[in-house]
């Protein structure tokens, strides 16, 4: 595939909802990424997009972009084991009272990463792998957490502040 | 993200890094960093240039705190702006590697 094509259908994966309300800076728009690594370079522009729409802070959007990035990328390794041909499905709600909400949706074996252990940082010195910072991560920089199974795979649901 | 590594008085290393230290941002680096990580004892990690700092940047100063700090060596941050430092703190980072927003203070750290 060529840049131009590559270009093209990654703009193909920009899709916006036409539940916008531009008035009050409300609405939903979805970004869906391929189960790539490299898929993961299309979340700072798509965030900052997002901050520039809706009047997102800098502090929410490095949150967002913070969490984004571990969650996409514990679903890629993890979720589907590095199999690149699956999707994940990122929406972003802004609602009347200009906070955020992101909505990850992947079709990957059930697993629930708020009930994973939250590592204490001395064991990642002392201990043989390095984990558990993620969802520390997550939980300090994102203002509510949920997660919930779908018939298709996981659901993962964070919230962020109000905009400015 | 790019990476510059500059020789201190008191044989201490000093690691710049400039950019973002997102998983790309990490991958770049992971290799260079382990063998400073795996060769030098005194390590100073300056991350004023650092304008995003993600988990996997994490995992990669973790480690070579890890490293560094196995061999019987010492490791600090110098310089991060508010972001980054945050990222530091909440996750307990800096409780392993010490942050210094004075140069002097942070290789003073070090000896």
């Amino acid at each position: 595939m060529s840049d131009l094509q590559e270009t093209a259908a990654r703009q193909d994966r920009l899709t916006t909802s036409m539940n916008v309300d531009r008035a009050n800076r409300t609405g939903e728009e979805q970004l869906t990424l391929r189960s790539q690594i490299s898929d993961l370079a299309m979340v700072p522009p798509w965030v900052e997009h997002l901050a520039s729409h809706y009047g997102i802070s800098e502090e929410t959007q490095y949150a967002m972009n913070l969490c984004l990035e571990e969650v996409l990328s514990n679903i890629i390794r993890h979720g589907y084991s590095n199999n690149p041909d699956c999707r994940i499905i990122v929406r972003y709600q802004s609602s009347q009272d200009k906070s955020s909400l992101l909505v990850v949706d992947d079709e990957a074996p059930l697993f629930n990463p708020l009930a994973a252990d939250e590592m204490p940082v001395e064991d990642t010195l002392s201990g043989t792998r390095i984990g558990g910072l993620g969802i520390r991560l997550l939980r300090s920089f994102a203002t509510r957490l949920e997660y919930e199974p779908t018939p298709a795979g996981n659901r993962l649901s964070m919230g962020f502040p109000a905009a400015r | 993200m790019e990476m510059a590594i500059e020789s201190l008085a008191g044989d201490v290393t000093k690691v710049v890094f400039n950019g973002r230290f997102d998983i790309a941002g990490a991958e770049s680096v992971d290799l260079k960093m382990n063998v400073i990580a795996g060769s030098k004892k005194l390590v100073l990690i300056d991350m004023q240039k650092v304008s995003f700092l993600g988990s996997m940047g994490l995992r990669t100063i973790v480690s070579a705190a890890r490293t560094v700090k196995g061999r019987g060596g010492k490791i600090a941050v110098y310089g991060p702006d508010a972001e980054v430092e945050k990222v530091l703190t909440m996750s307990g980072v800096n409780t392993l590697v010490p942050i210094h927003h004075d140069l002097q203070s942070a290789i003073a750290s070090l000896q």
